[in-house]
Formats: structure tokens, C-alpha cells, sequence
């Protein structure tokens, strides 16, 4: 608030560096929000990609796992999953985009070839084989799309708070700052105003002292003059008699 | 295993009354209509109706079906190898050995799992040679070795040995699984010979075509895959369809392999439609659909040839595996909301 300020020059030239780096920050804030949003666009036709891919990929996985299950039968579906040894593994790491950090996941073992499976191929069918393949298929797009999602939501939220900061600085702390300086400069020159005027009356008044100095000096010669005069007078006839 | 006289006729008298019990296509029709719990109440109206009861308090919806399924079909098969006797039993045996492969590789996945013994027995099929309490001490073992010591003196210990060597090295249980297979597969002609004529030639016939299309089938699963595997590993030998150099040869190449089973005699007409199909579409699904169907009809012509053979037996076997498959796809495919022209596309009626 400005009535919170102390009206001094040296505020003011405090206020006039946090303007100066403000209005800085605020130029940088603003491009660095566009730029998140570009970026952001670019993964978001990636994340719509991947989320069409993922539906599919899971109606696919679904429709060929229900139809091993029906053909043959639950058991031994359950069964060949069973048998399977190497599980998947996820392993994260992190890429900077725009000084986000998001995640980069780096899968393997997910897509298996049909002796890495761990069931026996002559005693399985082809049923169970395209279950299998399709939810390696699924398991890669979930894959795809925790990265693609995550990257996402932590660039919203980067968006989100750069452009929170990019408002304070431009709704609140900068127009605090400019009518600080507008105060401050008001103030300062008031009391400019304020310090000529008292010069100009104390000059005035100065002057009036001394003219009336002057004055009463002046009605002191007088007086004298006059008082001299008459004794001059009465001396001059008793001279001439 | 049975030492007496073959007895062909008792069995196929009994066979022809649990065929009849079968369900009709009238039957199948009315299903692929129900959804799941209108199932279950159909079948406790047929002779599934023992299953159903005894199973229905620890199973409900689709799980109750397939376990019912289950325990009737190895019920029956149970109650063929009981009948039978001698040569006949050894002929039929042969075949059911498939379901203590299923067993077994069950035992095996819940040991390497370290699933909970009353699990993996629920999930057990008990309709091969291996005895109950044989499975039952299967079922409480801790290791594979250990597996493999119960299992010593059967036609699947020697490929077990063989194969747990590299299972310990890769940790992968695609080797066990492999020799189970194989063991099943490589013992199903041992010791038949070729004969030409007469109902055993039939048999021979029928197996080596169960070998032939379970080549075919892993030849182009393995085509298919792209995967650098050994194609000798898959191959089981017997049939008619493929020699070891033949599979090598044509693996690498999907059409040649193809070409080369459409060109085959016994099976080119018979697989037509599907091998044309599958020049074309993405899937093996299809075609494995026809070779389940051929295997099928193949039976079912056996046995109207040689009525007093294994030939019936067989044939009702493969129908009474058909059928359990049916009813299993028109259960889930309903619980899965499949609608009623997938599932009848799905299914191999004869």
C-alpha cells in the first residue's frame, strides 16, 4: 500500500530497481508462458494420439483375451500367464522441457517374443498367443501414455503457475509499485514545493525585516536632521544682529 | 493298466448310450440364447446336473460352469479307461495321456508360482492314466525334482530329466512344458507300426493327423512369430504332413508353408477354405478353428467305418471334448458379451 511507503528518494529509487527487474521478469515470465503453452500443444495432439491408441489397443487386448477365456477356457488362460517368468520392468528418467522436468519411461521386457512367454508352445494355441501379444500392445501404450500424461499435467501445472505469477506481476505487483512511485514522487515533490515555499516566505519575511530595519534608520537620520535644524536657526538671527 | 482281452464291444455299447446323452444342436441352439446362470440351471437339468450340485457351493456364474464341465468330462473318460481293458485300453489311454499332460504342466506352473495345493487341484482335469493319489501327492510337492522322482517310471520322466536340466538354466518353463508334449505326442504311435487296413490303420491315421496339424499349427505359430526359434525343437514326428528338413526349410516362409499344406493329399481338400483364408487374414485363429473341426470329423468318420473298434471310442471322445469346449465358449462368450453370431461362429458343431 502506498501510504505504507516512507515518502524518502532513496525509496523510490528502490522501488524504481524492483520496477525495473518487475517489468524484466514479468517480459520473461510472458514468454516463457507461450513457449509452455507451444510445447504443451505438441504434446497434447501426442497425448490425444496415444489415448486413441490406448482405447483401442485395450478394446483389442479385451475382445482377444475374452475370446481365449471363451475358447480355451479360463484355466487355462490363467495357466499360461502363469508361467511366465521375466515380468515386465519400468525404469524412469527425467528430461527438461522448458525447465519442466518430466518423466521419460524406459520399458522393457514388455513385448515378448513366443519362447520368452514362459509357456509351452505345443501344448498352447494361437488363441492364447494374440491374447498375449495384445496385452503386451496394451502394456506399451500404458506405458506411452503415463509419459505422455504425466509430461502433461506437470506442464499445465507449470503453465498454470507461470501464468498466476505473470498476472501478479502485472495486475498486483506492478501497479503497486508504479502508484508507490507516483506517491512517492507526489510526495517528494510536495515537499519540494513545500521547502520553496517556506524559503520564499522566510526570504520574504527576511526582507521585510530588513527593509524595516532600513526604515526605522532612515526615521532615526530623520529625527536627527530635524532636531538639528532648529538650534541652527535660533544661532543664525542672534548672528546677524 | 489293463492286461486282459480287448474288449471293444462292452465299451461301444456303453460309449453309444453316453453319446446319446449328448447335446443335440436343438440344445446348443437354446444355449447360445441364455446368459450364464440360465445355463447353469440348464445343465443341472441334463446329465451335468451331478457337477453342478456338488460344485455349486464353493463356485458360482461362468467358474461353476467350466469346473462342472470339467469334472464331467474327466468322469467320463475315467469311466472309459475303467471299462475297457487290454489292447483297447492301451489304444484309448494313449489318447487321454493328453489330460495328464494338462495335469502336469498345471502342477508344474502352481509349484513355480508357489500357488496354494487346493488350487492347483481345483484346476486339475483328473481324466488320464495318473492315478488320484498319485496327483494328490503331485499336488503336495514343493519341487520339480521332486515331480519328476513321483513321476519315475512314467512315459513323461526320462523328457522331464532331460529338459529340467535347461529349465534350471534359462528358469523359463518352456522346456517342462515342451517335454510334456512331447513325451504325450512322441508316445501316441510308439509301437503301432503302419498298418494298412483295418480299423487299427484308421486309428494310426487319426493320430498321425492329430500330429500333422499340431505341426502345421506350431509351424505357422512359430512362422507367424518371427522369433529365432529352432523349428526341430517343435516338431514331433509321425506324421505324414512334414518331415524335420521340410519344417526347417519352410518355416522362414509363410507361403511356402502354406502351399506346401494345401498341397498335401490327405489334407489339402479338407483345409482348403481355411488355408485360403489364411493367406489373407492376420490370424492362425481361424484356421486352427478348421483343424479342430477336420480333426473332429475325422473321428466322427471313423467310427461310422469300424463300429466295433477304438474308432468310437475316440469319436466320442473328441465330440464329449467338443462339447465341454461349447458349452465353455457359449458360457464366457455370454459373460463376455459376445453376441450370439460371434459365439455361433466360434463353435464346432458336427
Amino acid at each position: 500500500m502506498a501510504n505504507d511507503v516512507k515518502p524518502t528518494r532513496k525509496n523510490l529509487m528502490a522501488i524504481e530497481d524492483r520496477i525495473e527487474l518487475s517489468e524484466r521478469g514479468h517480459g520473461t515470465l510472458e514468454k516463457k508462458r507461450d513457449g509452455l503453452i507451444m510445447e504443451f500443444m505438441d504434446i497434447l495432439d501426442k497425448a490425444q494420439d496415444v489415448r486413441g491408441d490406448l482405447a483401442q489397443d485395450y478394446e483389442d487386448a479385451q475382445k482377444k483375451i475374452n475370446m481365449a477365456r471363451a475358447m480355451e477356457g479360463d484355466v487355462a488362460v490363467r495357466g499360461a500367464a502363469s508361467a511366465l517368468q521375466e515380468h515386465p520392468e519400468i525404469t524412469t528418467e527425467s528430461k527438461n522441457i522448458m525447465g519442466v522436468v518430466v518423466p521419460q519411461i524406459e520399458s522393457s521386457r514388455v513385448s515378448k517374443s513366443l519362447d520368452q512367454r514362459g509357456y509351452g508352445i505345443m501344448g498352447t494355441s494361437a488363441r492364447i498367443d494374440e491374447a498375449a501379444e495384445a496385452y503386451e500392445d496394451l502394456l506399451e501404450s500404458i506405458i506411452l501414455a503415463a509419459e505422455v500424461e504425466t509430461a502433461m499435467k506437470k506442464m499445465l501445472r507449470e503453465i498454470e503457475t507461470t501464468k498466476r505469477r505473470v498476472n501478479a506481476l502485472e495486475f498486483k505487483l506492478l501497479p503497486e509499485l508504479y502508484e508507490n512511485q507516483e506517491y512517492i514522487e507526489q510526495k517528494l515533490e510536495e515537499q519540494e514545493r513545500e521547502e520553496t515555499f517556506r524559503l520564499k516566505k522566510i526570504k520574504e519575511k527576511k526582507e521585510a525585516e530588513e527593509k524595516a530595519e532600513r526604515e526605522a534608520e532612515r526615521a532615526a537620520e530623520e529625527a536627527a536632521l530635524e532636531d538639528a535644524q532648529p538650534e541652527t536657526a535660533a544661532q543664525s538671527p542672534a548672528a546677524n544682529q | 493298466m489293463s492286461t486282459g482281452a480287448s474288449n471293444p464291444e462292452y465299451v461301444n455299447a456303453r460309449v453309444r448310450s453316453r453319446r446319446a446323452a449328448m447335446l443335440s444342436d436343438e440344445d446348443y441352439r437354446k444355449l447360445i440364447r441364455m446368459g450364464p446362470s440360465e445355463i447353469a440351471r440348464f445343465m443341472e437339468e441334463t446329465e451335468y446336473e451331478q457337477e453342478i450340485n456338488a460344485l455349486g457351493t464353493r463356485f458360482s456364474g461362468v467358474d461353476l460352469i467350466e469346473y462342472a464341465l470339467n469334472r464331467n468330462l474327466a468322469k467320463h473318460f475315467d469311466d472309459l479307461l475303467e471299462w475297457s481293458e487290454g489292447h483297447l485300453y492301451d489304444r484309448i489311454v494313449r489318447y487321454l495321456r493328453k489330460f495328464d499332460v494338462w495335469n502336469l504342466k498345471t502342477i508344474v506352473r502352481g509349484i513355480y508360482t508357489d500357488s496354494d495345493p487346493e488350487e492347483i487341484s481345483t484346476d486339475l482335469i483328473r481324466a488320464g492314466e495318473l492315478d488320484d493319489g498319485t496327483i494328490d501327492r503331485l499336488v503336495e510337492v514343493d519341487s520339480i525334482e521332486d515331480v519328476i522322482e513321483i513321476l519315475d517310471g512314467t512315459i513323461f520322466a526320462e523328457q522331464l530329466e532331460d529338459a529340467y536340466e535347461e529349465f534350471e538354466e534359462s528358469g523359463a518353463l518352456v522346456p517342462l512344458e515342451n517335454a510334456l508334449d512331447r513325451a504325450f505326442y512322441e508316445n501316441l504311435l510308439e509301437d503301432l507300426g503302419r498298418p494298412r487296413e483295418g480299423p487299427e490303420a484308421k486309428y494310426v491315421e487319426f493320430l498321425e493327423a492329430e500330429i500333422d496339424f499340431l505341426n502345421a499349427r506350431n509351424a505357422l505359430r512359430l512362422a507367424r512369430s518371427g522369433a529365432d526359434l529352432d523349428p526341430a525343437a517343435y516338431y514331433i514326428d509321425g506324421g505324414v504332413l512334414f518331415d524335420e528338413s521340410d519344417l526347417n526349410r519352410l518355416v522362414g516362409d509363410y507361403d511356402a508353408l502354406v502351399d506346401h499344406i494345401a498341397e498335401n493329399k490327405r489334407y489339402g481338400d479338407r483345409l482348403s477354405g481355411a488355408l485360403d483364408r489364411l493367406r489373407d487374414a492376420d490370424s492362425l485363429i481361424q484356421f486352427e478353428h478348421a483343424l479342430d473341426a477336420a480333426l473332429l470329423e475325422y473321428a466322427d468318420t471313423l467310427s461310422s467305418v469300424y463300429p466295433t473298434s477304438i474308432s468310437p471310442v475316440l469319436s466320442f471322445v473328441l465330440a464329449k471334448e467338443r462339447e465341454v469346449e461349447n458349452i465353455r465358449a457359449i458360457a464366457r462368450g455370454r459373460e463376455v458379451g459376445l453376441d450370439e453370431n460371434e459365439i455361433e461362429e466360434e463353435l464346432v458343431i458336427l
